[in-house]
């Protein structure tokens, strides 16, 4: 049967109200919110920190965002202590930031993930930041990036592998035209990306076409500049979100207020309708034209000092946007 | 070695499709200001035109005016011997607010009339759709043109060939249309590839700038030499590359590179570009196309884009508008 008879077993199974959805063709299933990584990083601490996991595993979620470089490792550090006797409830991902780097490089990064997450595998390990023209250049090269991936699902220490990026569809497009089985692609999806420089449009359709498991994130902008700013609510911006063919929308949720904010909007969540997706996106529609609320896309504010390092770019002191 | 030729006059070539004729290489005027004062400036001026350089580039916010300034001071008396342009930078507001920033530019440049007046800045993917809308800065083009104070009109941008296309995809009669155009940009989100050709179709006369990419950086961490980087500019088909020369030095070098200049061979523009074909794949030369480094003030604040407190244009501007927040011209003045 189709998805929804599906995601009903599993919450029944959970006990939880907040849907899951199928991660691709992995056979894994995913809540339709997932914790996003950095902004862990940005708690007060790692007692908040865990406070913040604990409560987001008991409330059904089960998707971990993180990466090798947020805050220095310490995003990888909190998540592994919290996840301490849980890290089966978890469906666990992180991101290697090889920038252009070789395989050996990227194996190295992959063990001291292992480590600080205190893990022997991972569900699910992306590329971090295909950001740059000729990234997918220097991960296919020979010795490059993608025979990491190869390698350590081989090795059993990643069960899927995938990439992630916020700058342009045609870099992710062009990470898809080599054909390689990629399990999951991260990118920004929301109501303003929907009609500026669309990943919605332009790479959403070819993953359900090739049955990829899609991980939005930014729903909000990247730092829910798109609430602060009065742009859209918080309920309206996650709901379109998570109401696009996607598996998990990945959300920043560095305090247990913003948490909570998040599971009153999850949970026995119904997607919109279409006419009322199409409204927001008209609404959206003048504000979006300039990318004014997706800076990450226009500017240089998003993009981290590790890649910017490896492409001889300033780092972001020196060039903060 | 190329053959540069160290004597000779700077070639002059068509203005497009118009029956007269600019140096083929320009006179930058953002870096005017960036001279050590108003008497260097001035001496660099006369410099310029006595070596040959009849284009003299300059706009409405470069320095808060003071390009414009020094430049309207240098030009004293010798007005009719140099084709001048400036620019307006309304960033998608209206005619109005254009027609006014244009009666302080050629107050400050003291004339009566500017050859080239040209759009500036279109950076953002929506600037085409502001500038051709009904009441927009298109309009302001139009009727300069039919008033007498203006020659001629285009538009410039630094960011993507596809915001180019698209203002001239409004069907707008541009004469001229400015781009950066060098050796890095040749194989990185092309100006060279998908716009110089087009505006070579229509005749519009096409302007280079960025020939050292902005401020030399590639220059400067050895990746192109100042020579290379040039000629590869000037033998394109353009009809002049515009470039800041903020000292007598710089303008020395470019008078002599650019008298008796002889484009480079087909092969010899191959080698530059492979040369660094490496370094342009990812845009690290051209900060303009993927920063906000080279956008302006004014234009970042119509676009509600963040201001970077750092930046020289920045704070250039709070302090001419006493932290007000509002850098136009305030109507009726």
């Amino acid at each position: 049967m189709g998805i929804i008879s599906t995601s009903l077993a599993a919450q029944l199974r959970d006990g939880s109200n907040i849907p899951k959805r199928n991660l691709g063709n992995t056979g894994l299933q995913v809540s339709i919110i997932g914790l996003g990584g950095y902004h862990l990083g940005s708690a007060k601490d790692q007692n908040e920190a865990s406070k913040i996991v604990d409560t987001a595993l008991d409330a059904g979620i089960n998707f971990f965002d993180n990466a090798w470089d947020y805050h220095d490792g310490r995003s990888e550090e909190w998540l592994g202590v919290a996840l301490k006797g849980k890290r089966d409830r978890a469906v666990l991902m992180t991101k290697v930031c090889t920038h252009g780097r070789d395989k050996q490089t990227a194996m190295r990064m992959l063990e001291q993930s292992l480590d600080r997450l205190k893990t022997d595998h991972l569900d699910v390990w992306q590329i971090h930041e295909v950001i740059y023209d000729n990234d997918p250049d220097l991960i296919f090269r020979p010795n490059g990036a993608i025979e990491a991936l190869v390698q350590a699902k081989k090795d059993g220490k990643v069960r899927f592998v995938g990439f992630t990026g916020h700058k342009d569809p045609a870099i992710h497009l062009k990470m898809l035209s080599h054909g390689f089985p990629f399990d999951t692609v991260q990118m920004p999806l929301n109501c303003f990306d929907a009609t500026f420089r669309s990943f919605e449009e332009k790479v959403l359709p070819e993953l359900n076409r090739r049955n990829i498991a899609a991980l939005g994130m930014k729903s909000m902008g990247g730092s829910g500049e798109m609430v602060r700013h009065g742009a859209v609510t918080a309920a309206e911006a996650l709901s379109y979100a998570m109401s696009l063919p996607v598996s998990v929308t990945i959300s920043g949720m560095e305090s247990p207020g913003v948490l909570k904010q998040n599971l009153d909007i999850a949970r026995g969540f119904q997607p919109l309708s279409s006419a009322a997706m199409q409204s927001l996106r008209d609404r959206c529609r003048s504000e979006a034209a300039d990318g004014r609320w997706e800076l990450f896309k226009t500017t240089k504010k998003y993009d981290g000092d590790v890649g910017r390092e490896q492409h001889g770019f300033p780092k972001a002191t020196e060039l903060p946007a | 070695m190329p053959q540069t030729s160290t004597s000779g006059a700077i070639p002059m070539r068509p203005f497009g499709r118009h029956d007269l004729k600019i140096s083929a290489l320009a006179f930058g005027g953002h870096h005017l200001g960036d001279a050590e004062d108003e008497n260097t400036a001035v001496q660099l001026v006369h410099d310029a035109v006595d070596g040959g350089i009849t284009f003299f580039d300059n706009c409405w916010e470069y320095h808060r005016g003071k390009s414009e300034q020094w430049m309207g001071k240098a030009l004293k008396g010798i007005r009719e011997k140099v084709f001048l342009m400036t620019k307006v930078c309304t960033h998608g507001r209206d005619q109005a607010l254009a027609m006014r920033m244009l009666e302080e530019s050629l107050r400050r440049l003291q004339t009566d009339h500017l050859d080239l007046w040209q759009v500036h800045g279109v950076t953002f993917d929506n600037d085409p759709d502001l500038f051709i809308r009904p009441g927009g800065a298109a309009e302001a083009l139009t009727l300069a043109k039919k008033q007498g104070k203006v020659r001629f009109v285009g538009f410039t941008g630094h960011k993507d060939p596809s915001i180019h296309l698209k203002m001239l995809a409004t069907g707008f009669p541009f004469d001229s249309v400015q781009m950066p155009l060098n050796a890095f940009d040749a194989q990185f989100r092309s100006f060279e590839q998908q716009v110089l050709p087009e505006l070579n179709r229509r005749g519009i006369a096409a302007l280079g700038m960025k020939p050292l990419q902005g401020h030399g950086e590639a220059i400067k961490k050895g990746a192109i030499s100042a020579e290379d980087a040039l000629r590869y500019a000037m033998s394109l088909p353009v009809a002049t590359t515009i470039t800041g020369m903020e000292n007598s030095e710089v303008l020395r070098q470019n008078l002599r590179l650019a008298q008796g200049f002889q484009p480079m061979p087909a092969a010899e523009m191959q080698r530059v570009r492979d040369s660094v074909k490496q370094v342009a794949a990812d845009g690290r030369f051209e900060l303009y196309k993927l920063s906000l480094k080279f956008d302006n003030p004014e234009a970042r604040l119509t676009h509600q884009f963040p201001l970077d407190m750092q930046q020289v244009e920045v704070k250039e501007m709070l302090a001419a508008t006493e932290n007000t927040g509002h850098p136009y011209p305030k109507p009726g003045k």
